[in-house]
């Protein structure tokens, strides 16, 4: 599904070059919940925006559900963002002049797809989300928690062959960010393919397989933090 | 106020202070010179035609049916009714008059003939109660003898032996001389300069005359034409009244005539109106134009530092919680508008001077002064404080409390 | 897919009503000045005689040289009697004419009714045709007239209505100045502007329409002065005689050529004509002829008022002001949504989507500008009447071409001045959202 080989990335500013990415591999299968988790700075955030092609990248190969996306030009990256891939920010990220069911149809609005196609789609990603009631409020009347389950009702309105979340409970307390969290597994349960950028080990622990990056590099400490981590999630529940 | 940082502030956002700047400069550019033709057009509006207007009425007259050698006595008669007239101070025949924009001209000479330099000069039929019934000031010499009056056909040649000049013209021909009693020539006679006038204006207001729009000469001659101007003096009051009853008197003596309805009798104070149209005309339009524009640029800059405030609460709060005081925000705010103004009037005065060099070509006027554009300068740059003042008190009132916030 | 940037368009620009509400007003008030002016200009700068003014001409020929010290090199705008006369009897174009103004008092039938007076030309029956004056009744004389020195006269629908009630008054007679004249045509109301036919008496604008025609000969045999300008250079002999054969100018000659072939051939003809008078030693200078056409003779004497075009340029910087102006609120307005426009992006927008929402918002700015200009525009050009003389302001008017030039150049400026702002916008980077965490 997405697979990555000796893949970097640099920053060159007038001084310094900065390697964000150096020889990374990633390989996440079909169906797969992958954490990608790593220290503040190490490349996470970097990893993202590549896998979510918000960003090009400088050298190796990035394989997108068997596509060699490197050599797209912007109008065909953005129409695979629109069709294939589900963003999840961290800051939700939603449009503050629409309201609720207005932000869940911006991506299909890309999509040019019929009005009842749009509404039913829209419906069903509120419905799965638990905010078909919301139709009318704006992104300011809603609690957090309700704000990233219309952000991630948007990212599934367009049935996306893969789902992006960025510390997607980052800004969320405890209790709204287990609910998020209860309804990315749902998600996963039902066949979708989810990466999601992490720096928090009780967090990623939920995921099927972990992927660590140090300074741009992915460290195969694989077996360890997943121990860790099903300690943690026992204790908790 | 520090201003390298303020420099650097502003390298972030390059495209507006640009924008700031050039919407400066073309305003600084087109007020100065639209100023420019408002002070030239009031000065022309406000010069004087040496006449006493308030007090003046002209009537134009066409006797129907009649030879123009047949005209003498009916002007005579004329005359005699209007000066007759209950109100009327006096009144006389002419072809023209000041503030009319139509009339005679000839080069004036000391030589005769077509021999010597010729200085321009307007020419107004006149007798011996023109210089009282205009309200002229003699300053020299004497007016005309009853007797010097006498008719002029019109296809004669003009040479009469006495001629009352202004003091312009009088100055140009006879430069610091006595002009009284020296010989010109309209032709090739000889015409003696028996008096001079403090101010007489030519007919036309603006353009081709406007190099010598004093110099006037009164010829004791009486135009026997078709159509000819009556002008009268009125006592105090009564303009009104004999507006209506001098053309009045007029038809009841003699109803072969034509007076228009329209224009046939006139105030000289509608007359200066009508001349000057125009020019007040064009002067409301750029001053309105002059405050629209100001005002846009005025909004425009309270828009986009608006703008800039807003996006930099955080940064404005950060300042606060490191100790900046109210007063410094409010000074970075207007010492940045400062510099962005001092560069779009830089840039402004030489758009100006282009513009004024520009005009000067393509439409024949002055050389813009420096004051115009000091004012301009001083306008714009108080103008861009003002603006500027709403958005940085705002930005002044951003609680310390904001830095701690992710907005 | 419009339909939906329009919407979001509205939304947006009802998010911040003071900024909107300024490029709205910058944009009205800027396309009203260019707008108003320009109706002025098109008024003034108009073909009066579309379809012919490629073969109507206006021989100039110099009959003052540098005499007296004159120092100008163009002849003068006029021609004076003797070469009119001249140019007149040989009639070597299609057609041809010489006119001048003249003021006459028309005395009614009626012992009751007043004189009054009524101006017009006199000129030649090659007039009518040559500036096709369109008749109510009759015609024009017939060229026999001018030979004869007939007393024939064509007048207005308006003075017809005056003297006849507006019947056909062909063939009856009226009493000019103590003259009787039989009625040849009655013309419809006729008052081509500019006044290219007589440019040299009226400037090019004249508010009220010729009322008048009668046979030049016949004027020139009553010595009826002409009511338009009369310029000597040199001494005039006493009486009227003198001052026909004199080099006074004081008349327009006009004729009609078919085509450039005919005007290269008559321009030779002025040029021997002139040399000729050298010859004869009327002339002490080589022939200096011309030979302008309509348009040529319109912008050759800048009829087009001096005030006129000033504010055209003033207005047109004054729009660019407000353009310039209205680029830095779409600017601020546009990159305040950078947050926005990174998650559309992210969402799949292409920069085309992004170009097309922001575009799509400037357009209503500028149809909301242009509607607001149109207004302004329309008050505009009802005080036009303080800047200009009435006779110039009555030509401007507001008609559906002014109107959908007036939209046109709001919603095109509007555009144009959004394109920055939007290429600025579609430049946001979308992984800005999430670097910016």
């Amino acid at each position: 599904m997405l697979k990555m080989t000796h893949l970097s990335k640099v920053y060159r500013t007038e001084v310094v070059e900065t390697y964000a990415l150096r020889d990374f591999n990633i390989d996440v299968k079909e169906g797969e919940f992958v954490a990608v988790t790593g220290p503040s700075g190490s490349g996470k955030t970097t990893f993202l925006t590549i896998a979510g092609l918000l960003e090009t990248f400088t050298g190796g190969e990035y394989m997108l559900d068997g596509v060699d996306v490197s050599g797209l030009n912007d109008n065909a990256r953005s129409k695979i963002r629109n069709e294939k891939i589900g963003f999840i920010f961290q800051a939700f990220n939603l449009i503050p002049d629409l309201n609720v069911f207005d932000n869940v149809e911006v991506p299909l609005r890309y999509r040019g797809m019929k009005a009842a196609e749009r509404k039913q789609r829209i419906m069903d990603a509120l419905e799965r989300v638990g905010l078909a009631s919301r139709l009318k409020h704006y992104p300011a009347e809603l609690s957090g928690g309700q704000q990233q389950r219309v952000a991630i009702a948007r990212a599934l309105a367009g049935s996306p062959r893969l789902l992006l979340a960025d510390e997607p409970t980052g800004n969320l307390d405890t209790q709204m960010a287990r609910g998020v969290m209860e309804l990315l597994e749902d998600i996963h349960r039902e066949g979708a393919t989810i990466v999601m950028v992490t720096h928090d080990p009780e967090l990623a622990a939920r995921a099927q397989r972990n992927v660590h990056i140090i300074d741009g590099q992915e460290v195969d400490i694989a077996e360890e933090p997943r121990f860790q981590a099903e300690q943690a999630a026992s204790s908790h529940g | 106020m520090q201003i390298k940082p303020i420099l650097s502030a502003l390298r972030h956002h390059k495209a507006g202070t640009i924008l700031i700047a050039v919407q400066i400069a073309l305003t600084l550019a087109i007020v100065c010179n639209a100023l420019f033709i408002i002070q030239q057009r009031v000065t022309q509006l406000s010069r004087s035609s040496g006449v006493d207007e308030a007090h003046l009425i002209r009537i134009q007259n066409q006797w129907v049916g009649t030879d123009d050698k047949d005209i003498g006595p009916l002007m005579k008669a004329d005359l005699d009714t209007l000066r007759r007239l209950p109100g009327v101070v006096d009144a006389y025949a002419t072809n023209t008059t000041p503030l009319s924009n139509g009339g005679w001209s000839t080069g004036m000479s000391l030589k005769p003939g077509s021999k010597g330099e010729r200085t321009m000069t307007a020419i107004y039929f006149a007798d011996n109660h023109t210089l009282n019934t205009l309200g002229l000031k003699l300053v020299a010499g004497r007016n005309f003898h009853a007797s010097e009056v006498a008719p002029h056909m019109p296809h004669d040649t003009l040479q009469p032996p006495q001629v009352i000049v202004t003091k312009a013209l009088a100055d140009k021909l006879f430069p610091g001389g006595q002009a009284v009693g020296k010989s010109v020539y309209l032709g090739d006679k000889p015409s003696i300069i028996v008096g001079v006038v403090a101010r007489l204006q030519v007919p036309w207001v603006g353009g081709w005359a406007s190099n010598w729009e004093g110099q006037s000469t009164l010829v004791p001659r009486q135009l026997m034409m078709g159509g000819a101007n009556f002008v009268v003096r009125v006592k105090d009051g009564q303009l009104g009244k004999i507006e209506r009853a001098a053309p009045a008197a007029l038809l009841a003596s003699d109803r072969m005539r034509v007076i228009a309805d329209d224009h046939g009798v006139m105030t000289f104070t509608q007359m200066r109106q009508d001349v000057y149209k125009r020019d007040r005309g064009m002067a409301i339009l750029m001053g309105v134009i002059c405050l629209v524009l100001l005002g846009i640029t005025a909004a425009g800059i309270v828009g986009l530092t608006s703008f800039w405030v807003g996006q930099r609460r955080k940064q404005i709060g950060v300042r606060r919680a490191l100790g900046a005081t109210r007063h410094d925000i409010l000074s970075y705010f207007l010492t940045e508008n400062l510099l962005i103004g001092v560069t779009g009037v830089v840039m402004g005065v030489l758009l100006a001077m282009g513009m004024n060099q520009w005009l000067m070509q393509a439409f024949e006027m002055q050389r813009i002064s420096w004051l115009w554009v000091a004012g301009g300068v001083i306008v714009l740059l108080l103008l861009g404080q003002a603006a500027v003042l709403a958005p940085a008190m705002r930005a002044s009132r951003v609680p310390p409390v904001v830095a701690t916030r992710t907005v | 897919m419009l339909a939906y940037y329009l919407r979001l368009g509205v939304r947006s620009l009802r998010r911040n009503p003071m900024l909107t509400l300024l490029m709205v007003l910058a944009i009205g008030f800027g396309v009203a000045a260019s707008m108003t002016t320009y109706a002025v200009f098109r008024a003034v700068s108009g073909n009066p005689i579309p379809d012919k003014s490629a073969k109507l001409f206006k021989p100039q020929i110099d009959n003052w040289g540098h005499a007296n010290g004159r120092t100008s090199d163009d002849p003068p705008d006029a021609m004076d009697y003797t070469d009119a006369m001249a140019l007149m009897k040989t009639g070597k174009a299609t057609r041809q004419t010489v006119s001048y103004p003249v003021g006459l008092s028309v005395i009614p039938a009626n012992p009751k009714a007043k004189p009054f007076n009524v101006t017009g030309y006199a000129t030649y029956a090659d007039f009518f045709p040559m500036f096709e004056v369109p008749f109510q009744y009759g015609g024009a004389w017939p060229a026999s007239d001018d030979t004869q020195h007939a007393p024939v006269a064509v007048i207005s629908e308006k003075v017809n209505q005056r003297l006849f009630g507006g019947g056909n008054s062909v063939g009856r007679s009226i009493d000019i100045e103590g003259h009787r004249y039989r009625i040849a045509g009655v013309t419809r109301t006729w008052n081509p502007q500019p006044r290219f036919f007589d440019v040299n008496n009226t400037g090019g604008f004249a508010p009220d329409p010729p009322e008048i025609w009668i046979p030049f000969t016949r004027a020139v045999d009553l010595q009826i002065p002409t009511w338009g300008n009369n310029n000597c250079n040199g001494n005039v002999s006493p009486g009227w005689k003198g001052w026909l054969y004199s080099e006074c100018v004081w008349l327009s000659y006009w004729v009609e050529l078919p085509d450039a072939a005919a005007a290269a051939r008559y321009k030779n003809y002025l040029h021997a004509y002139a040399a000729q008078q050298q010859q004869a030693g009327r002339f002490d200078w080589p022939p200096n002829v011309r030979l302008h056409n309509v348009t040529e003779w319109l912008a050759d004497q800048h009829v087009v008022p001096q005030e006129s075009q000033v504010s055209l340029f003033v207005a047109l910087g004054f729009l660019v002001v407000c353009l310039v102006n209205t680029i830095g609120l779409l600017l601020a307005k546009f990159m305040r949504r950078a947050p926005e426009i990174g998650v559309r992006r992210a969402l799949g927008a292409s920069r085309g989507e992004v170009y097309r929402q922001f575009l799509a918002e400037a357009a209503m700015v500028g149809v909301a500008g242009g509607v607001l200009g149109l207004l302004l525009t329309a008050g505009g050009v009802l005080g036009i009447g303080m800047v200009f003389d009435p006779d110039i302001a009555r030509l401007a008017r507001v008609d559906v071409t002014l109107v959908a030039l007036t939209l046109l150049v709001a919603v095109f400026a509007t555009v144009i001045a959004a394109f920055y702002p939007t290429w600025r916008a579609a430049r946001v980077q979308p992984a800005w959202q999430l670097k910016s965490n």
